[in-house]
């Protein structure tokens, strides 16, 4: 939490690069992105515990849903009676869930060095860094898009001024995209994929409120 | 595993557990922007789509040079609509789909879709079958309930015969007389406290290759192992024992008492609602009031036939046999006999066609011998008709009776008429011929019509121009396919102009071209298929989207007569979209296409502008 992120990834790239992970930390060239969600205990990074995680690649127009990667966690000792009322995960849900070690291979090996596109991104790639860094000793090297600012560009550069609802549903709702199964992992991994897609090649919305 | 995939409707949910986890899987999510070409007619189709958000058109291909064709819309897709499926079974796709606003679809690879196929019948059926086979599946669906209510009836239902019995001793002969005045097809020789079955096949086999006198006594021939059951077993049971022992009746037996026999023709009538019972009464009406009781459970039969889940094409025959023997009955009752032999009673349009299922207008006529003399025929016809309004049977608004003279015609005049109305263009006429040419005789003398016919049909033989003008009247309303857009909300559409009347009226000037006999549309379909000239398979597929239409719009006329206050329906052609299931309007739109391709044929065969 020292340095901010850019400073760490520089660092890491720097320290890794030729190092097993070294293709995580070259350049990505392709065309696509992942869009990648947690579901974790609490909204506090410090003190929450991931519960699953889901990512989908997206290939220009495509959301490729067939190749999605979605896993459970084993439960952790913080689950508690509120988070389970958030994203309807109990214990039991999680019974056959895998360990965190297993799923950080899972996802480094899914996202390799592509983007990673997420609603409130940063959250989640933090939450990753948390047990990423004391295993392998780097971050998510990975570029990453926010939605909500590839929204608020758009909005902004049709409307100037003003302020610019960003919750989640609102833009699911301008931007006429369905919400697949909300607070699951894969479908707001696929719900903001949606959106990315719609933003990047569809006209732009609408500025109206 | 979480699903982001709804499988609850059909066809998705004939899979099964595992099926749908593979179909879970292997879906992508596919954004089209508004006009983006999402499958080229002709290319290779990525498999099926359906349709999570948006609008999708399926439009025919455009000719090679690129320019579009006059664009012929098919059909729209909306929210979970999915389509390419036939495209994606024979590898290319036959027709354009396009996005008509932004669409978000969810693609089922072909490979995956033909994996599932092959593990799944049903679901293959589903997919790569004709509208026939989809309705049937649909059929199957809710069908389980009228199932149960079948098997749970019981034998002692009210579906037993009283035996005829006779004592040992009586001959050959005797009982055949005596089977004959009670209108027995069995008969039970008892033997000192047992019984024995003869039948019918029973007697003739033991005169012809048993060469035993007519004198011989019964006991020799009967059967005295009989296949028994109580009055309390179920109804069911009886068939299966039927099925296995290859019999058509079991006796009931109730503590060694013979209560009845139950035949297996009762038993599979049992499904029409005791529809033979109306038949009896029918039959058996001495006066015209028993007529009028008997007409009017004719309601409440078809209501019956329809809810226990019979096919439309069936319950209209039914219909038509009862009401035919109605009025065959009523006419015997009015008619002088001595004037019977010299007139015949047609009836017309859907009546003659055999195609009505509520009771609707009377169409019909009265064809007499050229040069009768009986002055009271008009006053006895106008009572005739009246007696039928009595009897439920709707006057004609364009006044097609017997009540009205125009249409009591000598046979010289009967044929004048249809050469005249065959000779000129206009639509009366024309109307009045395709009225005309579904007659059918019910009471009287059918010499007499079959003479008017035969000479209508040599008359019209080769007469390219008639034939033409005749047929034009199919291509007259739009097939409503493009209002399917709207269909959530508001739509609704005259399924009689849309898809009933292109279909009757098509089949009609086909069946007059290949002089088919056959009044029913169902039959003449058939025909016309025997003649090759339609395919089998489109005859197959107008047959059923012909059932459809009239199922659909009866279901809906039968909701609107029971909510209505004075039993009359307005708009019985009405099709309120709204009040369909996805799978309902899937089949409609299904059936609708076949009607639009029919029209398209017609076009071409009696060279006609669209």
């Amino acid at each position: 939490m020292l340095f901010p992120r850019t400073l760490r990834r520089f660092k890491d790239r720097l320290d890794h690069r030729h190092g097993e992970h070294g293709p995580l930390f070259v350049p990505y060239r392709g065309d696509e992105v992942v869009s990648l969600d947690c579901e974790t205990t609490s909204l506090n990074v410090a003190e929450a515990e991931i519960l699953s995680i889901a990512a989908v690649r997206i290939r220009g127009t495509r959301v490729l849903t067939s190749e999605r990667l979605d896993i459970r966690l084993k439960p952790p000792a913080s689950l508690d009676a509120d988070s389970i009322k958030i994203h309807k995960l109990r214990a039991a849900d999680l019974a056959d869930g895998i360990d965190i070690d297993e799923a950080l291979r899972l996802v480094l090996e899914f996202v390799g060095n592509r983007p990673i596109l997420g609603y409130y991104v940063s959250f989640d790639v933090r939450m990753l860094d948390k047990y990423l860094r004391p295993r392998y000793g780097f971050g998510l090297p990975n570029k990453t898009i926010e939605l909500s600012h590839v929204y608020h560009d758009i909005i902004k550069w049709k409307s100037i001024g003003g302020t610019v609802d960003l919750r989640f549903d609102t833009i699911a709702s301008r931007l006429d995209v369905p919400i697949i199964e909300r607070h699951t992992a894969l479908g707001d991994a696929i719900t903001v994929a949606l959106m990315y897609v719609r933003l990047k090649y569809g006209e732009a919305p609408s500025a109206g409120h | 595993m979480s699903s982001t995939f709804d499988t609850s409707h059909l066809p998705f949910s004939l899979l099964d557990e595992a099926e749908q986890a593979l179909l879970q899987r292997s879906l992508d999510i596919a954004y089209y922007q508004q006009g983006e070409v999402i499958v080229t007619a002709g290319a290779q189709s990525e498999g099926v789509y359906i349709i999570l958000k948006g609008r999708v058109s399926e439009s025919e291909e455009r000719s090679n040079d690129g320019t579009a064709l006059a664009e012929q819309v098919f059909v729209h897709y909306q929210a979970d609509d999915y389509f390419g499926g036939w495209s994606a079974i024979r590898g290319r796709a036959i027709h354009n789909f396009v996005a008509e606003e932004e669409t978000i679809c969810h693609i089922l690879p072909t490979r995956v879709l033909l994996e599932l196929m092959s593990g799944n019948s049903l679901f293959a059926d589903y997919f790569a079958q004709n509208l026939a086979v989809k309705s049937e599946i649909v059929a199957q669906q809710d069908q389980d309930q009228d199932m149960a209510e079948f098997m749970l009836a019981k034998v002692g239902s009210g579906l037993m015969q009283t035996p005829l019995v006779v004592d040992e001793g009586t001959s050959i002969r005797e009982a055949t007389v005596l089977m004959r005045t009670h209108k027995a097809d069995s008969v039970l020789v008892r033997k000192g406290s047992r019984y024995g079955m003869i039948t019918k096949t029973d007697l003739l086999e033991a005169l012809v290759i048993g060469e035993l006198e007519q004198s011989a006594d019964l006991v020799q021939i009967a059967s005295f192992r009989l296949v028994t059951v109580s009055p309390d077993d179920y109804l069911f049971n009886a068939l299966v024992l039927m099925t296995q022992q290859h019999i058509e009746r079991v006796v009931v037996m109730q503590q060694q008492e013979l209560v009845g026999i139950v035949a297996l023709t009762d038993i599979l009538s049992y499904f029409s609602s005791h529809s033979h019972v109306i038949g009896l009464r029918i039959e058996r009406a001495q006066s015209e009031v028993e007529l009028q009781d008997a007409a009017q459970r004719l309601n409440s039969l078809i209501k019956s036939l329809v809810s226990h889940g019979v096919k439309v094409r069936f319950a209209m025959d039914l219909l038509a046999a009862m009401n035919g023997r109605i009025m065959a009955k009523l006419f015997d009752l009015m008619i002088p006999s001595n004037m019977q032999p010299h007139v015949c009673l047609v009836v017309m349009g859907s009546e003659g066609r055999g195609e009505q299922i509520l009771k609707t207008d009377q169409d019909n006529a009265v064809i007499y011998r050229d040069g009768l003399s009986w002055p009271a025929m008009q006053v006895t016809l106008q009572r005739f008709s009246d007696r039928l309004v009595e009897f439920g049977f709707p006057p004609c608004p364009g006044n097609i009776m017997v009540s009205n003279p125009q249409w009591v015609n000598s046979l010289g005049d009967w044929t004048q008429n249809l050469s005249d109305w065959a000779g000129t263009c206009d639509g009366e006429a024309l109307m009045n011929l395709a009225i005309a040419v579904d007659a059918k005789p019910v009471a009287g003398n059918p010499a007499l019509f079959k003479a008017g016919r035969n000479w209508f049909l040599r008359h019209l033989r080769n007469n390219d121009l008639f034939f033409s003008h005749f047929t034009r009247a199919a291509l007259e309303f739009d097939t409503p396919l493009t209002f399917f857009g709207n269909l959530q909300d508001k739509a609704q559409l005259d399924i009689k102009k849309g898809g009933i009347f292109p279909v009757v009226h098509g089949i009609r000037a086909m069946a007059l071209e290949y002089r088919v006999l056959a009044t029913n549309t169902f039959s003449r379909i058939e025909a016309l298929v025997e003649l090759g000239q339609l395919q089998a398979e489109q005859g197959a597929e107008l047959g059923e989207a012909l059932a459809l239409f009239v199922q659909l719009r009866l279901r809906q006329q039968m909701r609107r007569l029971e909510a209505s206050a004075d039993g009359q329906d307005p708009t019985p052609n009405l099709i309120e979209l709204a009040l369909l299931n996805k799978m309902e309007r899937d089949l409609l739109r299904d059936g609708l296409h076949i009607v639009k391709s029919f029209k398209k044929h017609l076009a071409l065969r009696y060279r006609l502008e669209v």
